[in-house]
Order: C-alpha cells, then sequence, then structure tokens
C-alpha cells in the first residue's frame, strides 16, 4: 500500500471516528447509520486527490455532519 | 416520598459499605466476633502481572475468522495468514479501516489512528496484538 498523504490519513482518521459514533447508536438501527456514512464517503469515492481544497471542504463537512448526528438524540437516520 | 426513600436507602447502604471495609481489614486484635469470616484471598485475586494467555495461533485464528465474516472479503480461498487486505483481499482503505476496527473490538484494546494505518495485513495484525500485553 502506498504512502497515505495527510488528507488521505485524515480521510480515514474521519472514517474511523464515524464507525466509532455508529456504535454508541441503538442496535436495530445502527445499520442505517452505517450504510448513510459509507454512502457519503462513496459519493467522492473518484475525487482526485490533488484536488486539495474540496476534500478540505468536505472533510469539514463531514466532520460537522458527524458533530450533528452523534448526538444521543438523533436515534435514526433515513436511507 | 420515593426519594426521600431512594436517598435513604442509598445511604444506609453506603454506610454500610464504609462500617464493613475496615472490618475485614482490621487484624484479629478485636474480639472474635468482630472479625467477618474471611474470604479465600486467592479467588478474588486476579494475576494482572501473569503472561498473556494468547498465543500466537489463537490470534491468528481469530482474525481470520473475523475477516470470514467480513462480507467484503471477495475471494475467501486466498484468506491466509499471510494475506495482504488490500492486495489479496480486495478491501479498499475504508474497508481496511473496518477491519482494524473490529480487530479492536475482537481483542478490547483501542489501536491509536497512527498504528492502525500501518496495519495493511493478517500477519501485522497478528504482530501488533501480540506486543500489546492488554489484548484478550
Amino acid at each position: 500500500m502506498p504512502r497515505l498523504s495527510g488528507l488521505q490519513r485524515d480521510a480515514l482518521s474521519l472514517y474511523r471516528k464515524c464507525l466509532r459514533a455508529c456504535r454508541l447508536k441503538p442496535a436495530d438501527t445502527r445499520a442505517n447509520f452505517y450504510i448513510f456514512m459509507r454512502r457519503e464517503f462513496e459519493k467522492n469515492r473518484e475525487l482526485n486527490k490533488k484536488d486539495f481544497g474540496t476534500i478540505e471542504f468536505l472533510l469539514r463537512k463531514g466532520a460537522r455532519q458527524l458533530e450533528t448526528y452523534e448526538s444521543p438524540g438523533v436515534t435514526n437516520i433515513a436511507v | 416520598m420515593f426519594r426521600t426513600a431512594v436517598l435513604q436507602s442509598i445511604r444506609c447502604a453506603a454506610q454500610a459499605g464504609v462500617r464493613a471495609a475496615p472490618r475485614v481489614q482490621r487484624p484479629a486484635f478485636k474480639t472474635a466476633s468482630f472479625v467477618q469470616p474471611r474470604i479465600p484471598a486467592i479467588s478474588a485475586v486476579r494475576s494482572y502481572a501473569s503472561a498473556s494467555s494468547l498465543s500466537n495461533d489463537e490470534v491468528t485464528g481469530r482474525i481470520l475468522d473475523l475477516l470470514k465474516n467480513f462480507d467484503k472479503v471477495s475471494d475467501a480461498s486466498k484468506l491466509v495468514p499471510t494475506s495482504h487486505f488490500t492486495n489479496d483481499l480486495g478491501l479498499d482503505s475504508l474497508d481496511t479501516v473496518e477491519v482494524v476496527m473490529a480487530i479492536e473490538e475482537e481483542f478490547s484494546i483501542e489501536i491509536p489512528d497512527k498504528e492502525a494505518d500501518a496495519i495493511h495485513s493478517v500477519n501485522q495484525a497478528v504482530d501488533y496484538i501480540m506486543a500489546q500485553p492488554d489484548a484478550h
């Protein structure tokens, strides 16, 4: 596996945080959160890795979304 | 009414706990009736210093089992202790993160990001787990 760039590592770190947040969700709706999260990441899979501005924006957007959805009040998500 | 009852019972329990604790440890210079029957110490002692009971084979087996149940592994026949997550098993980087997280859960440890990014094959995962004293 080639060495990862800083941004790639950030993306994986965000993914890891999302997975950890998924685990805290109620067992019956956890799969929905997982599908949603995975889909959000897959959407931008084909992005050029040199497209720093876009990636940084998406990372910030993802972090903000994670903050919203990880609140314990959010118990389900539409997929 | 209910709250006072609850508070009272908690207070009672707390006092009982405080009273009971020193009594156990007090040496026998008090009258014998105060000395509680001694609980066999061995049963409650966990030997944290003893060597980790995980063997290399056991760790490998558990990781392979975990991968076997992971539905994104494209070719289960390539599942051997030397397989590389990306090259042999056809996992992408996100899947690799998931596998490492699953390994974390399996052995009840937490792998820091930096070390988790360095795990790309079954072998590396086994080595990492074997190096962790608190993995079980």
